[in-house]
């Protein structure tokens, strides 16, 4: 299974609004119909040890009927609080966890990654006939701009 | 435009065949519509422009209607035995059917009242023959991607049509075989040149023919039924439809028949274990059919690739008997934007850990314009289908976050014979609803629910802001994503 004409488009798309050059993946995860869209140099929060590094999400292959996944990942997978987050005592990026086996199949290679619980698209549902992966990309970096502490 | 006497010269029709079979579609809304307010204008003849959309299938072309450009007042004048349609109504309806896009062409439907000579005829006079040969060069030159269409409406019901386009530099025309009105109900209207036929001993079908009677087994007769997915659901059907006397029948499925398939799948028996599903199914289908002839066309594919979807558009209805959702959503589409009703049917079960089923629904729903849609009833919803893509990591973003481990599940679900049979029974009872009408109302999503041990319609309406109500019609303008399941 390869990329859809669509989806090459909306990364293509995603590349010329954000200004950041996305990828997509050539075929999907195995076990999985998701392909990852990443780009390799992203900025992160200034409170992170790692302020640049990979930022991504993965996107169905029927995509834009089915939504991308309602979360995001960044690489480096360590990526640490500079000061304990006063909420947790915790230097732990808050709802956040390394996993294994989410990228596998791209550029990427098989690493682990730093991926970003749901709860991105909570207020206005995915439109498959309106939204695209700008708008998923907008909510991913809206992210960054909450508090740590959420 | 008619006098029916034969006043006009005859001239010949510019008469090419473009398909096997020529069909003109409507929804039941406009199709009214034209129908009534037309109608209203006798003893005077009436006319309408309607915006058309093609729906070119593998060996049927339909015209699709939708969109009506009522001439104002001065723009047609209208007499018993004529019509003359100004030259401001044409340029009018061009030019919105310029503006609606390069496929969309133009239908003239006008009416042939009851005068003093009796009923109107719904047949095409010399003159109609002679000013349609003057006006569609018009039409179809300034739509050459399109296809345009005329209809004439006899005054007890009965119907004529053709198409027109252009090819190459000519302008030519095919009678169109029959008319589709589809609403909740599909009824088809026959043309004089239907090729339709009836039964060759209808006494095979006595008992049945006392419920719907010789009209509907003609058009059980007549039909061209799809069934995408030959599994547990779609053996069933297939089994089903070819003993009730549907005569064409199309079946799609890729998979190979397993021994594990044999304890819910008509049909496979050990002698086709390791066999295409499809291979066994057409042996079982035709030693069964009642129909005469009987043609059971299988593919051995899936029937939501772009292949299948074309061929899909030559059926008149299908049946969905697939086990995902991702399938679901070209054959959603197919039922409104071209007009041709989808029996969606499913089941799910869940046993608890001592076996006992804590949660079951098994539902048939007909996905045709006037009943919400898949998206509507929530069927389908984008996360769902984003669920489905993630396979074995299903769930991931909410489960890895926050410690979780992924549950173990290799994502087959239990499947069981009388949950299929019910499955398809429900769907069976709204097929004759849908194509033979044996109520008053078709209903909405049909489930059956334990440990209630309940049989339940949902109330679900169509959603304002859905899809569907703006795809009623849409036709090929529309563009379909084909699935591909591997």
């Amino acid at each position: 299974m390869q990329p859809s004409e669509e989806l090459l488009k909306a990364v293509e798309t995603l590349s010329e609004k954000s200004g950041f050059p996305f990828q997509i993946s050539p075929e999907p995860v195995p076990g999985t119909s998701l392909f990852v869209v990443h780009t390799p140099d992203h900025g992160f929060r200034p409170e992170y040890t790692v302020t640049r590094g990979v930022l991504g999400f993965r996107a169905p292959f029927n995509f834009p009927d089915a939504a991308p996944e309602d979360s995001f990942f960044v690489i480096p997978v360590d990526i640490k609080l500079l000061s304990p987050d006063p909420v947790r005592n915790s230097i732990d990026v808050n709802r956040a966890s390394r996993t294994e086996n989410f990228v596998t199949g791209s550029a990427l290679g098989n690493v682990a990654v730093l991926l970003f619980s749901w709860h991105l698209w909570d207020r206005v549902p995915w439109n498959r006939r309106a939204h695209t992966l700008v708008d998923h990309y907008s909510h991913c970096i809206r992210r960054f701009e909450h508090a740590e502490n959420g | 435009m008619a006098d029916g006497r034969g006043r006009m010269k005859e001239t010949p029709l510019p008469l090419v065949r473009r398909a096997d079979e020529v069909h003109i579609a409507a929804d039941r809304v406009t199709w009214r519509e034209i129908v009534s307010r037309l109608s209203a204008q006798a003893p005077a003849e009436a006319c309408a422009f309607v915006l058309t959309r093609p729906s070119i299938g593998a060996l049927r072309t339909t015209v699709i209607i939708r969109d009506v450009i009522w001439a104002r007042v001065g723009e047609v004048v209208a007499t018993p035995r004529a019509l003359e349609i100004s030259a401001d109504y044409i340029s009018r309806a061009l030019d919105i059917a310029i503006d609606a896009g390069p496929m969309v062409g133009l239908c003239l439907v006008h009416t042939h009242p009851r005068s003093e000579w009796g009923e109107g005829i719904a047949l095409f006079s010399p003159r109609d023959d002679w000013y349609e040969q003057r006006l569609f060069p018009t039409i179809a030159g300034a739509r050459p991607e399109a296809l345009s269409a005329s209809i004439v409406l006899g005054s007890a019901g009965d119907v004529d049509a053709r198409i027109w386009w252009r090819e190459n530099k000519a302008v030519v025309t095919q009678a169109a075989h029959a008319i589709r009105v589809v609403g909740p109900e599909l009824t088809v209207l026959e043309t004089p040149a239907s090729p339709w036929r009836d039964h060759p001993d209808p006494s095979v079908m006595d008992r049945s023919t006392r419920l719907w009677g010789r009209e509907g087994r003609r058009r059980l007769q007549n039909l061209r039924v799809g069934i995408v997915g030959a599994g547990g659901t779609g053996s069933l059907s297939a089994f089903a439809l070819a003993t009730m006397g549907v005569g064409k029948l199309r079946v799609w499925d890729k998979d190979i028949a397993r021994k594990e398939n044999r304890h819910r799948t008509a049909g496979i028996t050990a002698e086709y274990v390791g066999k295409p599903k499809v291979e066994a199914l057409k042996a079982f289908a035709e030693s069964v059919a009642t129909a005469e002839p009987f043609l059971m066309e299988t593919y051995e594919d899936w029937g939501t690739t772009e292949e299948g979807l074309r061929r899909l558009k030559d059926c008149d209805i299908v049946f969905c008997c697939v086990d995902k959702f991702a399938p679901r959503v070209p054959l959603n589409d197919l039922a409104y934007a071209h007009l041709i009703p989808v029996l969606d049917m499913a089941s799910w079960m869940h046993p608890d850990k001592n076996k006992k089923i804590d949660a079951l629904m098994t539902h048939a729903h007909a996905w045709s314009p006037g009943i919400p849609c898949a998206w509507c009833r929530e069927t389908l919803t984008s996360y769902g289908l984003t669920k489905e893509a993630q396979g074995r990591q299903q769930g991931i973003e909410k489960r890895i976050p926050y410690g979780l481990p992924l549950e173990d599940t290799d994502g087959v679900e239990p499947s069981v014979l009388p949950l299929n049979m019910l499955g398809v029974s429900l769907a069976l009872m709204e097929f004759m609803q849908v194509g033979l009408k044996i109520t008053d109302r078709t209903p909405n999503d049909l489930k059956f629910i334990l440990p209630e041990w309940e049989l339940d319609e949902s109330d679900r309406l169509v959603r304002g802001d859905c899809g569907c109500l703006m795809s009623v019609g849409a036709a090929d303008t529309l563009s379909i994503r084909p699935v591909l399941l591997e």
